[in-house]
């Protein structure tokens, strides 16, 4: 069963991707005609370099990443494309290897000479090709690397396409426990973070506000990403006994802690996880233990912006399920990029790029996660909406002019 | 700083890991120990029974357990098979060394057909009793982990009668202690490796599903159990199924009670450095006597 519907799903992928090639090179044809007439600018398709992990440890967030990709080509060409051209797609695979990531964005900057490029997924690979796209002065504007070091290797051309980075994901809820009154709040707070750049850098940034408010860390642990057994960890924890527990978590670890610290009967009163409680299979692997549980999310369909209505539909349409944060990070960063090309009126190799850059540094682009606009070093100055499984559904709880559900404090127990 | 309750909590742990660590490990001792096959696969079909068992879970509602029925005959086929048509056809001067080639091979491929029927996505089989626990002298013992112990417990000791009692044992035993001589007193020695073989993948079977009780799996878990796996047969001493329990069961504990004070990072470590200690200190391992000798 489960393989023969992956196998449906490869043979309507490649099905998408040969409709989508015979509508680009239809179009193509006819907007030459058109310029040929009007005689002026040129009228080759724009075409966007991209690397991305289709296999190995980052495939599904990949996979992701490119739907987002090609759901923005879709909507800009059949808008009639960008600067009046057309916009083509040119992505490899880099198997989720930092030294094919470099060799990839080399091929497609110096020898395929694309005009553009957009970031591949997360951070490790990030770093190394925004590093390639510096040497070639491109504009880099990325969909997945949020973590501190992304932003602290000097690249003047890097720009995150999502809402904020790892260290400020948590800020609504450090604001909404700061602002509880001192009797309600919890005083003491668990700390459990994978040595991930990403992953520990939600859980210190949360860290860092709630002990200048004054809230006690009675446990701190940091574990490797290829931890499995958590129930050392999860006694630890459970013998601080705090109130409140905070995972820097990706997904299995956050998913394994979570059912190790229910074999110890431990209950905090606040529990939030990153990244893990917004995927799909995490209410399957805890089942209905689900209640309570917080997460911080970069996007949601229910976003009222105008951009963001056309994009859920336009995207459900195309893919048959609407897009989660991974496809709307890589949308984010086409309307990005697009924004600038049409400001600055050039897409191209050369002086164009810089012109690019500037515009981006000076301007706020309206996007499927809000008003965007970014620091000299690329940080985007937004926050994170927070999550939490109300009446076991992942809901929106803060901000309040924002919320699907009120926030649920205490936990219930899981 | 520590308090005995966590101390003791801990330890409880240590005994459930170590446990688990035994079952998962015996497989590896008795290939080695019947061929001088290094199976880095092991793991693998351990991970490859863990989906199976979640496989069967998740389409029948069934407590995953009973995927055992099917799975451990399946496993020992295979594993015969897997001897009589791949193994056998190493060259013996080098069957050590190829076999290390040859199983991360079929490691590799599993992985990827792992990959590519059930997808990367993380799996987790979700039972009604996965965070229920009950308490014992102040510790929290989980009903999972508990099963898995069960599990290993059960496996181990009937391996360990089998060996003992039965005369498949006794030619499994004869085998491993010297191939030639067994051969000479009429051991058909090539099939008694076979189901020796078999045996090592019906144990994976029977570790597998105990795996997926308890933990997220997905395809390329399996990178993640070979080392410590390894490190615990030779501390054991290659070939000793008895040594590699024992070996399994110190290794957790001291896993379990190190991660109190080191953390997790470090605590990982005791593994390497078991190994490394046992090669300086008593290459041949703590339990292998003279076949590992030999190496």
């Amino acid at each position: 069963m489960q393989s023969s519907r992956s196998r449906l799903r490869l043979a309507a992928g490649v099905g998408i991707c040969a409709l989508l090639m015979s509508a680009c090179s239809a179009v193509d044809t006819a907007s030459s005609d058109e310029a040929d007439a009007g005689g002026e600018g040129t009228s080759d398709p724009i075409t966007i370099g991209v690397s991305l992990p289709l296999t190995g440890d980052f495939s599904e967030p990949g996979k992701g990443v490119q739907r987002g990709y090609e759901a923005w080509v879709k909507i800009v060409n059949d808008s009639g494309g960008l600067l009046g051209r057309q916009v083509e797609l040119k992505v490899l695979d880099d198997q989720s290897n930092a030294d094919r990531v470099v060799a990839d964005y080399e091929s497609l900057i110096a020898q395929d000479k694309v005009d553009l490029v957009f970031g591949p997924f997360s951070t490790r690979l990030v770093v190394p090709s925004a590093r390639v796209a510096k040497e070639y002065g491109m504009l880099f504007v990325e969909p997945a690397g949020a973590a501190a070091e992304v932003f602290e290797q000097g690249f003047d051309n890097l720009f995150y396409a999502a809402p904020a980075v790892a260290n400020d994901h948590y800020n609504y809820l450090a604001e909404h426990i700061l602002a509880m009154p001192e009797g309600e709040r919890p005083k003491t707070v668990a700390y459990a973070a994978m040595d991930d750049p990403f992953a520990q850098g939600t859980a210190y940034g949360l860290k860092d506000k709630l002990e200048a408010g004054g809230i006690k860390t009675v446990a701190d642990e940091v574990y490797p990403p290829n931890t499995t057994d958590f129930s050392s960890i999860a006694a630890k924890i459970a013998d601080a006994n705090a109130d409140m527990l905070v995972g820097g978590s990706q997904y299995q670890d956050a998913v394994n802690l979570i059912v190790a610290l229910q074999q110890l009967d431990y209950q905090p009163k606040m529990a939030a996880f990153s990244t893990a409680p917004t995927n799909p299979e995490f209410s399957k692997a805890i089942g209905d233990k689900t209640e309570g549980i917080l997460s911080p999310t970069g996007y949601t369909t229910a976003a009222d912006y105008p951009s963001n209505v056309e994009f859920v539909e336009k995207y459900t349409e195309q893919f048959g399920n609407p897009p989660s944060e991974d496809e709307a990070n890589a949308y984010t960063t086409g309307q990005v990029v697009a924004a600038a090309v049409k400001a600055v009126g050039c897409a191209e190799q050369g002086d164009c790029q810089q012109k690019l850059i500037d515009w981006l540094r000076g301007n706020t682009v309206d996007t499927v996660v809000g008003p965007l606009s970014w620091d000299e070093a690329g940080r985007p100055q937004a926050a994170h909406l927070i999550q939490q499984y109300v009446d076991r559904k992942i809901q929106i709880v803060l901000p309040e002019d924002q919320k699907e559900a009120d926030f649920l404090y205490p936990k219930p127990a899981w | 700083m520590t308090s005995p309750h966590l101390v003791f909590q801990s330890l409880v742990l240590g005994v459930l890991l170590g446990g688990l660590y035994a079952l998962l490990a015996a497989g590896l001792t008795l290939y080695f120990g019947v061929m001088r096959v290094v199976m880095i696969a092991h793991s693998a079909f351990l991970i490859l029974a863990a989906y199976l068992a979640w496989w069967f879970h998740d389409r029948t509602g069934i407590d995953p357990l009973l995927s055992l029925a099917v799975t451990v005959p399946l496993f020992f086929v295979a594993g015969v098979l897997m001897q009589r048509l791949l193994i056998r056809r190493l060259s013996p001067v080098t069957l050590t060394m190829m076999s290390v080639l040859l199983t991360f091979a079929i490691a590799l491929v599993i992985e990827g057909l792992l990959g590519y029927v059930f997808s990367g996505t993380q799996r987790r089989v979700q039972l009604g009793y996965s965070g229920s626990s009950f308490e014992v002298l102040g510790a929290r013992v989980a009903v999972v982990k508990l099963i898995a112990f069960g599990l290993a417990v059960v496996a181990l000791l009937g391996l360990y009668l089998l060996l003992k009692r039965s005369r498949l044992g006794q030619a499994l035993r004869a085998t491993i202690q010297h191939r030639d001589a067994a051969a000479l007193v009429g051991i058909d020695t090539d099939r008694v490796a076979g189901y020796g073989f078999g045996l090592g993948l019906a144990t994976a079977a029977v570790g597998g599903t105990a795996l997926a009780l308890d933990s997220t799996i997905y395809p390329s878990l399996h990178w993640h159990w070979i080392g410590p796996l390894m490190a615990i047969i030779v501390v054991g001493g290659l070939g000793s199924v008895p040594g590699a329990a024992i070996a399994a069961m110190a290794l957790g504990i001291l896993q379990s009670l190190l991660q109190l004070e080191m953390g997790t990072t470090w605590a990982q470590t005791v593994f390497y450095v078991a190994l490394f200690a046992t090669l300086m200190v008593r290459p041949q391992g703590f339990f292998g006597g003279r076949l590992a000798q030999r190496f």
